[in-house]
């Protein structure tokens, strides 16, 4: 009898809702958003009247957030009738909160957005964002940097085309995933792969520990595994399966071959034994301190670690089959993007292009960071001259291969999962390359 | 003999394990109190570096955080307690058609986690514009917490003695007044547990909080902590002082209204 | 976030239809309304949109498309969602039966010996209970870090080699699931040990006649007496267990891999990372059902053992 009335009151309480349409049926003329107005001249900013700019980003780490910080300071000071209201999280944070923020109406105007299908993709097809071309033609944005690194940021309206169609932001620093070395340790860097795991098997027979990592969060793992890869599989080969291009696989020999090097690598103890349990900036910052002679890690480190070793720290791209032709995983980092939802497009912009000018590039080199854009000044001292060095060389050889989890909506979590149990042996690498292919076709199925 | 011999072991087992209970959150105090600069070790005390707390306070953003917790915890504490005493007068001490299977829809709250309903409460608040506003922590909480506040000021009135309530009738007293002026007063001490319970839940609140407020001016407590975590995972001592920052104002709530506290916890538990 | 004691406690109060004092009084629903409408508002409509939700598959931000119980289909074949259910039941033994064993030690011993100072250790033993949970989660997290965590340290001081707590395939769900077992083993001690105060001494003094042992007589005395706290004790730890979010979002994100997956987690980065809501939804209702069944499971075999 209980039962049956607790029935009753759920069944009359649904009759009483109603039925209704699909959801987000309603929703679809905010889809495909355009900008409202379309810009033709350089906005006066300091006409806009007092405006308050909310941002988003994720420079929490010592180099990046003292370069946000001046380049917002300036800003204000050049426009003093703009406040900055600056909220940063971590990567992995904002990429938890990203979506829920770009949504709605009182969305932050510019967010620093992943590139590929998982955030960006996802964001753009929503119509959350507001595409930048015409601001990118009023402040000639397109001469600032390589079009590899513009493409990065495209995306076709319909959230479907990544790397080609309309220009959703522009990134400011230049990354590269590459090695770090403590220089009392290692004397001669290594150039090519089997020098390179020599040394490893020299450190790991002095009793050190060759690299320091920490994937807790999971992505790292992402950035060491393809920083292998890219020495083992043609970097086209990757290029065309993150964009997905067509006849482009996962479940190959030369991923395989990927898989099982760096699966070798932890079997012969050439990373701290709790890699998986271990954060990242406690990891670099281990390294800071010499417990270990390797890391591989991005350069947005680069400032962190000048700091903490001086002159002791090194950087080198990931050794490979020929010196002369380096692979490196890298690109650019997040893009500040509009969103759509912003009413203040116009200083959104004018924010856009001060992070990203002549000016901010010499802030960038100042707080040894890398700036993405051309013709920016080199640096003079420190580690940051030998990632300015990589930078070039890497450029000019086409070397730069894309971070494997642009791919898919999922693969974010898809292949961090994956590498995880790779490098604690819970799948073989066959398996590893299988599941991570089999993810992938569900979604270039469901396409 | 026997006794003596369990009585200690009795003794033994609750030292050992308000020992374990205790230990983590002295480690944490500790750790708050490090050096800075020093070589960070969970538990470790080297000092006591008081300034912690100003530079995680500052550099947190804590200040606003607490702000919203207490916007939040106050509204949601205040609107329930009321809203809860008046349905479970209603349950409690009057007949009408119906209220059982309306006190049976209200014991079902009890059971539905904030996880299945997350999903329309978001998409439909963010229809309404309510997504990144106070109302969007607001309202929710309030509709938990007197599913449970109903309940427990229902077991409540049931306790009163009939004479108590007759009386205040024959005098020709309204229902309201009986409520307000005869039961109120004497329901003091169910009233006052009910709302450190809510408070404390409510305070402690996380999944609501990091969906439906974006907005770093609204963030509540718990929330800016996690994201203070993600951008500080190596400064430990900064981290704990945070963390003490953001448990403080439950735990010294606690330490006042304990015994209230527990024995709340214990009749609603129990007695039923 | 509520307590699900009142469900248990209800039941065996009786009917909650037994008969309220008093005439028949249409001023009721008046009393009523507010709190019904906020609850019908905030939670019962939500529910069931979420039910409606689940039928459809929707990314969250265009149009969706009817998928029947598909959704629900998946929560059986999908093996990340099958995972995290599995993951769910095994943080059972840790939030819900440990605490329980710990609180029955605990309460078979006080059965035959007063302890003072009582009111002291109940304060203490709750106390992780009013702590956040993010502050706890922090907490555990540098406890269990690998270089220098507290728990390495500890065991160094006795030769053991430190492990890597939350970076384990095989150890990280049991270290989230202790984390639980620190919060509420607490409220079991103190339920428990209330419950064996209120068994009067005569039962005890019949057994020891009877020439029943320590073992027996807890058996035959302390366990059935306790069976209405018992009851609360596992219902309280078990929604606390299935709701589980904050501890792992904190301290695992879910892996290593999906070692630490669970339902709450999956609800979340389902609805809001990988715009799958229709099945986030789905998720979340399940959950509840579970909830649902395990609660009248455990209140159903109290009742029974009368």
């Amino acid at each position: 009898m209980k039962a049956k009335s607790v029935l009753a009151a759920v069944l009359a309480l649904s009759a009483l809702a109603g039925c209704g349409g699909a959801p987000g049926g309603g929703d679809e003329d905010k889809a495909a958003a355009t900008p409202s107005a379309t810009a033709e001249a350089k906005p006066d900013i300091s006409k806009a009247g007092n405006v308050t700019l909310r941002v988003w980003d994720q420079n929490v780490r010592g180099g990046q957030n003292a370069e946000i910080e001046e380049l917002n300071k300036q800003f204000q000071a050049k426009y003093p009738n703009v406040t900055i209201e600056r909220t940063k999280k971590s990567f992995e944070d904002l990429l938890k909160t990203v979506k829920l923020a770009a949504s709605g109406d009182d969305a932050p105007d510019v967010i620093q957005v992943n590139q590929g299908r998982g955030t960006m993709g996802e964001i753009v097809k929503a119509g959350l964002l507001r595409p930048v071309d015409d601001y990118a033609k009023v402040y000639d944005w397109e001469s600032r940097y390589s079009s590899t690194l513009l493409d990065l940021n495209r995306f076709s309206s319909d959230g479907a085309e990544f790397g080609s169609g309309e220009l959703y932001g522009l990134s400011q620093m230049g990354e590269i995933v590459g090695v770090f070395y403590n220089k009392d340790k290692v004397t001669t860097p290594p150039t090519t792969l089997t020098e390179f795991e020599a040394s490893l098997q020299q450190a790991k027979d002095a009793g050190d520990t060759p690299i320091m990592f920490g994937n807790l969060e999971k992505w790292p793992g992402i950035h060491n595994f393809e920083s292998v890869l890219g020495q083992t599989a043609d970097k086209q080969a990757i290029r065309d399966f993150v964009f997905a291009r067509e006849g482009a696989s996962f479940d190959n020999p030369e991923f395989q071959a990927g898989a099982t090097k760096i699966k070798e690598w932890v079997d012969k103890g050439y990373f701290n034994k709790d890699f998986n349990g271990t954060d990242y900036d406690p990891a670099w910052q281990s390294f800071a301190k010499g417990d270990s002679w390797y890391l591989i890690a991005g350069t947005w480190v680069t400032a962190d670690l000048a700091e903490q070793m001086g002159d002791k720290v090194g950087f080198m791209l990931m050794p490979g089959q020929d010196p002369n032709a380096p692979v490196s995983l890298g690109g650019e980092d997040l893009p500040f993007t509009i969103s759509s939802a912003s009413k203040v497009p116009d200083v959104a912009a004018a924010y856009i292009d001060f992070l990203t000018d002549a000016n901010a590039a010499k802030v960038l080199v100042d707080t040894n960071n890398l700036p993405a854009m051309k013709g920016a000044p080199t640096p003079s001292t420190g580690v940051s001259v030998e990632v300015a060095q990589a930078w070039q060389k890497l450029n000019d050889a086409d070397g730069v291969i894309p971070y494997l989890d642009y791919t898919t909506p999922t693969f974010y979590d898809d292949i961090s999962s994956a590498i995880q149990e790779l490098l604690a042996g819970k799948q073989s690498p066959t398996e590893f390359t299988a599941g991570v292919q089999e993810a992938y076709d569900k979604w270039a199925e469901s396409r | 003999m026997t006794s003596r011999a369990e009585q200690t072991l009795g003794y033994v087992i609750l030292g050992v394990f308000s020992l374990i209970a205790l230990l983590p959150i002295v480690g944490i105090l500790f750790t708050a109190l490090q050096d800075p600069d020093g070589v960070a070790a969970f538990g470790s005390l080297n000092g006591l570096h008081f300034e912690n707390f100003k530079t995680a306070w500052e550099d947190g953003n804590f200040g606003s955080y607490l702000k919203s917790s207490i916007i939040v915890s106050v509204s949601v504490v205040f609107f329930a307690t009321l809203f809860s005493i008046l349905a479970g007068y209603a349950f409690g001490l009057m007949r009408f058609r119906g209220s059982t299977v309306l006190f049976y829809l209200f014991l079902l709250g009890l059971m539905v986690p904030t996880e299945a309903i997350i999903v329309p409460l978001y998409y439909d608040l963010r229809d309404l514009n309510l997504t990144n506003t106070y109302w969007a922590l607001i309202l929710p909480q309030i509709a938990t917490s007197v599913a449970f506040g109903t309940y427990w000021m229902r077991t409540y009135f049931r306790t009163v003695p009939r004479s108590l309530v007759e009386a205040a009738r024959l005098d020709g007293a309204s229902t309201w007044f009986t409520l307000w002026r005869v039961l109120l007063p004497l329901a003091r001490p169910a009233v006052l547990t009910m709302t450190v319970l809510l408070f404390m839940w409510t305070w402690n609140e996380f999944l609501l909080a990091l969906v439906m407020v974006s907005d770093e001016s609204l963030r509540t407590a718990p929330l800016g902590l996690s994201f203070f975590q993600g951008r500080n995972t190596s400064e430990l001592s900064l981290m704990a002082a945070a963390s003490v920052i953001v448990a403080l104002p439950v735990v010294i709530l606690y330490i006042f209204l304990q015994r209230h506290f527990i024995r709340g916890m214990l009749a609603g538990a129990v007695k039923g | 976030m509520a307590v699900a004691a009142p469900l248990e406690a209800a039941s065996r109060e009786g009917s909650p239809g037994e008969r309220p004092p008093g005439e028949p009084r249409l001023v009721g629903y008046l009393y009523l309304l507010p709190a019904f409408v906020v609850f019908a508002g905030f939670v019962l409509y939500p529910l069931y949109r979420a039910a409606y939700i689940s039928l459809w598959d929707w990314d969250g931000l265009t149009a969706g498309t009817w998928a029947g119980f598909d959704n629900y289909a998946e929560v059986f074949t999908d093996e990340d969602l099958r995972a995290a259910f599995v993951h769910a039941l095994i943080l059972l033994l840790f939030y819900a039966v440990l605490p329980l064993l710990i609180g029955l030690a605990l309460a078979g011993v006080m059965a035959r010996a007063r302890v003072r100072g009582l009111a002291f250790f109940r304060a203490v033993l709750f106390l992780p209970q009013v702590v956040a949970m993010v502050v706890v989660a922090l907490m555990w997290k540098m406890i269990y870090q690998p270089t220098d965590g507290a728990l390495n340290r500890f065991l160094g001081w006795f030769g053991i080699e430190g492990r890597s707590w939350l970076g384990d395939f095989n150890l990280a769900l049991p270290s989230v699931g202790l984390v639980g077992t620190y919060v509420y083993f607490g409220l079991a001690m103190v339920l428990l040990t209330a419950g064996v105060q209120k068994i009067p001494t005569s039962l005890y003094d019949a057994a020891r006649v009877d020439g029943a042992g320590p073992f027996r007589e807890f058996l035959a005395v302390t366990l059935p007496g306790l069976r209405g706290e018992i009851a609360v004790a596992l219902t309280l730890t078990t929604i606390y267990a299935l709701r589980n979010f904050d501890l792992v979002y904190i301290t695992t994100s879910g892996g290593p891999g999906n070692a630490t997956s669970v339902p709450a987690f999956q609800v979340f980065s389902r609805a809001f990372e990988s715009g799958q809501v229709g099945s986030a939804a789905a998720v979340g209702i399940t959950l509840t059902v579970i909830i649902f069944i395990i609660s009248l499971g455990i209140n159903r075999i109290a009742e029974r053992s009368t």
